[in-house]
């Protein structure tokens, strides 16, 4: 049968990566991670017991498995890694794919990228030069599980004679390397630049409006703007920075404390000393609260980059509690998300229309739209397209950078969002993917199916549904499809049947927004 | 492919035309006088065509001479329609719809920068980072357009010229006020392929059947789905496909198809991009698009020429000119002939003007401080020429108006309220232009 072979390729690359040091001895690592899950679940399943509120359902193999691929690997599961994985029957299964997924290499990749997004929004020059020299480097941070606080500091300490700031654009040295002070120079460059950013992306607060007048709605002054800039002054004076009206601010930290610099640091350390310090809740706070947007599609709390604004009991569910723990375990970020994705609230399902608990934003698990690169993979996955360079694949003849641009053109952090316009709908349409994929000569997927002669039109559909959406059809879906194809006379217009429906399965939009 | 629903559109309309009319009384001789006119304009609603010119046009060079002045260079000053209203010898097409336009030569502003200046002009607000502004295009596509036009709302032709480094797109408004980009790349007169939308055709293989097959199963995905799920990212997902499904149906009503129009006409609208672009805002403005822009960047001599005339500024003004004034004026006269000159607002200008004292090089630079724009059709005072820069034209000396007002009379043209406010992410009320402008009063019919 040739559908097994689907992902063979894939299913062998992982194999290699799988043998190595996943014994099954009972780890301190596992109960740490059980410890964890089992607080998150109960906060959870307090805070719906107290609002009456039934929990969602814990979700099936097939949809779990979907959900932890796109969030872990990047890209849906192979028709074969998703047969292997519903039909294995060990109890533990869904924790030993999180650890099999965590151990892929493709999972700091995919990690690596989102915090790219994250760190460096948008889609203008900065973030194309921040794909180029940010995303490896975090990529390698994610491989090696960089503590995050250490994470920071690369990124933030900068020696200003050991690393000068690279041009970007058109300026730029050829061929600069990957590195942390890739950051600052996507950012841009500038000390108030650096700080406005820095201060959003790790303290979850948004300075910038302070920068020119006091802030409209939150607290902050002129003084709070400047007072966190002046630390990335490279003005001669450490630990001052004169404002674009030419006023002069000494370095203070966020809050008020008045920073001192001493002999022969620099003002960058003391400030990531005291950012990364576990009695600054806000920084490990926002690192779980980006970890927890990226897995449950929202944010712990209303507002993920202005925690100000956010009422103090929103904090007080669990996004606190949840930032110390990731501070006492010393910032171990596999950790945390092995944990989370054990819980049993990240397996839950996303409610549907008219349940109860989307009265509770903060408990609700929204549809989670694909960013670029995961549309391109898992279409890639989907349709099982060769992946070498020898074979002109799509990931190195440039369609992946061009489709990976044009919806980039549309994208938004904001997983709970779709922002997609006109032309990335055209493409998905009519572009040369999905065209040749659903092309009944030379879609290997489709061929695969149509011309498979032990398949009944009730399995030939079952793999298409589970290639596009790794899961079977619903009774009522099968019989609509079922009787689609048998509204076709030819047997031309038949085969022709099934290109159709791959074709709106892989523009549909559970395609896009993953339950 | 034959366009069903665009005659099944106006069949509707003019019925519904016909029993007004009957019903008031008025005789059906008049109203099938109408018809021709109906037909072509689908719709009295209004729209705007922007004319970009990146880089910065020369004023003193096109519609604000100085002749007889050492800034005036050699170029001589001509009669137009509009009683005292002289014009470049280089626009003499325009010379003669000048009675439907009105030339502003008091635009004023402090910024010289092309990227910023251009934010500002086409936003109406100094580019700032904490809101990202949205442009005319997408203020007017929301305003203007209908959510269940076949066409999209806000069409850029040659957009990649539009920016001249300019950052600013739908802002804060979102993807669905983005432009639907008409690349245009190739200046090549005859081709009609550079003016098209990426991927709007299907396969050549993929027949008719087949689309409306796929789009059938694709409904019932889509509703399945919906039953299952509901929340905003589906209800997005949803109408933005409808949108593209309605383009990829209609084929887009046939606007991209400049080949259906005469040779006599694509000939006199000018065998180039800007030219075949204006003739294609047409087209879309006849089939309800509510706004269109069209860049101008380069000549049958250099592709790559452009407004930004540091040097040579004489030889490359005279050549943009000529690619220029039959462009428009062709653009005037065919949107009058069709009876969409009334409801059309067209727009021209760039960033800023240039410096009136001519450089080293033969050239001029930057010069924010007095330059022109022109208005012409809907809603605009036609015939003048409003403002002063002066007899040297280095200071505005009368009626001074900045960017933010020009929008505000763009709206006041258009028929929308400038003062209206639109949302940020964050719940922040913008208003269209900003507070305590007003549109000038003098350009606007009254």
């Amino acid at each position: 049968m040739e559908v097994p072979h689907v992902g063979l390729l894939l299913t062998i690359i992982s194999l290699g990566f799988n043998g190595i040091g996943s014994a099954d001895e009972p780890s301190p690592t596992a109960d740490r991670q059980q410890e964890l899950a089992a607080w998150l679940d109960a906060r959870f399943e307090s805070r719906w017991k107290a609002n009456q509120l039934t929990p969602p359902a814990i979700v099936d193999d097939a949809t779990f498995l979907r959900r932890v691929y796109l969030d872990l690997n990047g890209t849906i599961p192979s028709v074969s890694q998703t047969f292997d994985f519903l039909s294995g029957n060990q109890t533990d299964k869904r924790e030993k794919m999180v650890d099999q997924l965590l151990s892929d290499p493709r999972t700091p990749k995919n990690l690596g990228r989102v915090w790219r997004r994250m760190m460096v929004p948008g889609n203008g020059p900065e973030a194309a030069a921040a794909t180029q020299l940010l995303e490896p480097w975090l990529v390698e941070q994610f491989t090696a599980n960089t503590r995050y606080n250490d994470l920071a500091r690369k990124v933030l300490v900068i020696a200003p004679d050991a690393a000068p700031m690279q041009p970007i654009g058109l300026n730029a040295p050829a061929a600069p390397t990957p590195s942390a002070s890739a950051y600052i120079n996507a950012v841009g460059r500038t000390p108030d630049a650096v700080s406005g950013a820095s201060t959003r992306f790790f303290l979850g607060v948004s300075l910038n409006c302070a920068k020119c007048h006091d802030h409209p709605f939150a607290k902050w002054k002129q003084q709070d703007f400047w007072g966190m800039a002046a630390f990335f002054s490279n003005q001669g004076t450490a630990g001052r920075i004169n404002s674009e009206k030419g006023e002069s601010y000494p370095a203070v930290f966020l809050g008020g404390e008045p920073a001192t610099i001493p002999e022969g640091k620099l003002a960058t350390e003391v400030l990531v000393d005291w950012m990364t310090s576990p009695k600054n809740t806000n920084f490990g706070a926002t690192a779980v609260n980006r970890v927890w947007q990226h897995l449950y599609g929202r944010g712990a709390v209303s507002e993920i980059d202005d925690l100000d604004r956010v009422p103090p009991e929103e904090r007080l569910f669990f996004l606190d509690e949840l930032g110390q723990r990731f501070a006492a375990a010393d910032y171990d970020m596999r950790w945390l998300i092995a944990s989370l994705c054990k819980s049993r609230t990240y397996q839950r399902e996303t409610p549907g229309k008219s349940n109860p608990t989307q009265s509770d934003q903060l408990t609700q698990r929204p549809l989670k739209t694909l960013q670029p690169e995961q549309v391109f993979d898992s279409l890639e996955q989907a349709l099982n397209l060769p992946i070498g360079k020898s074979d002109d694949s799509p990931r190195t003849n440039g369609t992946r950078t061009q489709m990976v641009a044009k919806l980039s053109e549309a994208a938004t952090n904001h997983p709970d969002q779709f922002r997609s316009g006109i032309p990335q709908a055209l493409m998905l349409m009519h572009g040369s993917m999905i065209s040749n994929a659903t092309d009944i000569e030379t879609s290997r997927t489709l061929r695969a199916v149509i011309e498979a002669p032990f398949l009944e039109p009730k399995q030939k559909i079952e793999t298409l549904y589970m290639a596009a959406l790794t899961r079977k059809p619903r009774e009522q879906e099968l019989n609509t499809m079922l009787s689609f194809i048998g509204e076709q006379r030819e047997p031309l217009q038949r085969k022709q049947a099934y290109s159709e429906i791959f074709w709106a399965l892989l523009n549909s939009p559970e395609f896009v927004l993953s339950p | 492919m034959f366009n069903h629903s665009f005659y099944d559109e106006f069949q509707r309309r003019d019925f519904l035309r016909m029993s007004l009319a009957g019903a008031f009384g008025a005789s059906f001789s008049g109203w099938f006088g109408q018809l021709a006119k109906a037909a072509q304009a689908e719709q009295a609603q209004k729209a705007c065509i922007l004319l970009w010119m990146p880089g910065g046009p020369s004023q003193t060079d096109t519609f604000d001479l100085k002749p007889g002045h050492k800034n005036g260079g050699p170029f001589k000053e001509i009669d137009t329609a509009a009683a005292g209203v002289r014009i470049s010898e280089h626009l003499p097409g325009l010379a003669m719809q000048m009675k439907d336009m009105a030339i502003i030569r008091s635009l004023t502003s402090t910024e010289g920068d092309h990227g910023r200046a251009a934010n500002i002009m086409l936003t109406g607000y100094k580019e700032q980072e904490a809101v990202k502004y949205p442009v005319l295009g997408s203020l007017v596509a929301k305003e203007l357009g209908r959510a269940d036009n076949e066409l999209p709302n806000y069409v850029s032709i040659s957009s990649s010229q539009l920016g001249f480094g300019s950052t600013a797109g739908e802002g804060f408004l979102g993807p669905q006020y983005a432009p639907l980009s008409v690349s245009g790349n190739s200046n090549n007169p005859q081709a009609r392929a550079n003016l098209a939308i990426e991927f709007l055709a299907p396969p050549r293989k993929v027949d008719k059947t087949q689309i409306d097959n796929r789009f059938k199963v694709l409904g019932l995905v889509q509703q399945d789905f919906a039953e299952r799920f509901d929340g905003d990212s589906v209800a997005a997902h949803r109408a933005n496909y409808e949108k593209a499904e309605r383009l990829v149906k209609s084929q887009a009503k046939h606007a991209f198809r400049l080949d259906e129009e005469d040779t006599a006409v694509r000939d006199a609208y000018g065998r180039n991009r800007f030219g075949q672009g204006c003739l294609l805002a047409r087209r879309l403005v006849e089939r309800g698009v509510p706004f269109v822009e069209v860049a101008l960047s380069g000549t049958q001599a250099n592709a790559a020429a452009s407004w930004d005339t540091h040097a040579d500024n004489f030889n490359q003004v005279k050549l943009l000119s000529q690619v220029l004034d039959p462009a428009w004026s062709t653009l005037m006269r065919d949107l009058r002939e069709r009876g969409l000159l009334e409801h059309t607002l067209v727009v021209w200008m760039g960033e800023f003007g240039r410096t009136p004292n001519i450089n080293t090089m033969g050239g001029r630079d930057h010069f924010p401080i007095a330059w022109s724009t022109v208005l012409g059709g809907a809603g605009i005072q036609g015939g003048q020429a409003y403002g002063s820069s002066g007899p040297d034209g280095m200071k505005v000396i009368d009626k001074p108006v900045k960017g933010p007002e020009l929008i505000a009379t763009i709206c006041g043209a258009l028929g929308i309220d400038p003062k209206k406010e639109n949302f940020t992410d964050e719940g922040r009320p913008i208003p269209i232009v900003e507070r305590g402008t007003e549109p000038v009063k003098e350009l606007l019919k009254g």
